[in-house]
């Protein structure tokens, strides 16, 4: 049979012209020690924002800009968790305002992380899933499908 | 249907319409062929951003959209040993006609219940709306389903062990 193993060899990914995931998108001009430093520096922020009440501005702030791509889980880790701190602990009835302020491409990172965070229930997250089943309907109503599927088409991965 | 479950499905709902949005896709691969690209998967380019919609870590539901198909899985709420067998026992009777559902999958995904395929003819000989309100409609249904056949089973073991023991039991 061994004289045979030769065929399981997938010889297009040996090609010169072979398309790899990382072909698809642009990388981060900041680097992944900038955009690290800039993740901290946006958590800090947001931190502060927060717990003086001031939900649009934190979120403006955490979704502008977000690290994306490979090679910068730490700092997708903190943007990520600092969001749903800010996600957590918005009143449900403020959630159409802060929405309405956002532009188109904040609102699509808004449902990118949305996602990621329904993607972590199970996994030690500590966000429930209604709180973010809610702002999904919310977003969903103010930005339309066309949100989701900028989110889907979306290469850089948030 | 509960208050609860409504938000839950109204998401599902959106990232599904979203993600049918399929068009015929020949393969880059093998010339005139025609695969669902998101089974093959060796094309990263037509493959889009896999989604999860989750109510909690019991129920959720994957989409994987791709150019020509999508692959919808489904994880049922299962509290307990009964309605883990019920369930695995309802979608295996399920899968096992799957060519009598057109859209339903024969395996589902690992750590899944029960899969669908939906490919681009799919869309084409059916409705869209539809074929979203089906899956839905199915969604709604099944927890429905496994809580009555639950209530049945555990009322007719009821019945079943009274008329067996009624024979060997003894008053005091």
């Amino acid at each position: 049979m061994s004289e045979y193993a030769f065929r399981k060899i997938n010889i297009d990914a040996l090609e010169e012209e072979v398309l790899l995931p990382s072909d698809l998108y642009d990388p981060d001009p900041r680097g992944p020690d900038g955009v690290l430093s800039d993740a901290q520096r946006k958590s800090g922020e947001v931190r502060n924002l927060v717990s003086k009440g001031d939900i649009p501005g934190a979120l403006n702030a955490i979704l502008s800009e977000p690290p994306y791509g490979e090679g910068v889980d730490q700092a997708k880790d903190l943007t990520t968790s600092s969001l749903l701190l800010i996600l957590n602990s918005t009143r449900a009835a403020e959630i159409p305002g802060i929405l309405k302020a956002l532009d188109q491409e904040q609102q699509d990172h808004l449902m990118a992380y949305i996602y990621k965070g329904m993607a972590a229930i199970g996994q030690g997250s500590d966000v429930s899933g209604s709180v973010l089943l809610n702002w999904h309907a919310q977003l969903t109503e103010v930005a339309g499908v066309g949100c989701i599927v900028r989110v889907m088409t979306d290469r850089r991965t948030l | 249907m509960s208050n609860t479950l409504r938000p839950y499905l109204n998401a599902v709902r959106a990232t599904l319409t979203a993600a049918l949005t399929l068009e015929n896709f020949s393969s880059q691969m093998v010339e005139r062929h025609n695969k669902p690209e998101i089974e093959v998967g060796n094309s990263p380019e037509v493959l889009l951003k896999p989604l999860i919609v989750s109510r909690n870590e019991s129920e959720k539901v994957l989409i994987e959209p791709s150019v020509n198909s999508i692959r919808l899985s489904i994880k049922i709420k299962q509290a307990d040993e009964i309605e883990k067998i019920l369930c695995h026992k309802f979608t295996r009777f399920m899968m096992m006609r799957a060519e009598g559902f057109v859209i339903l999958r024969r395996k589902p995904l690992p750590g899944y219940d029960i899969s669908f395929l939906i490919t681009n003819f799919h869309s084409e000989s059916m409705l869209k709306h539809k074929l979203v309100d089906f899956i839905i409609q199915f969604m709604e249904d099944v927890d429905k389903e496994i809580s009555e056949m639950k209530l049945s089973l555990n009322a007719r073991a009821r019945i079943v062990a009274e008329s067996y023991l009624s024979t060997v039991s003894c008053p005091i």
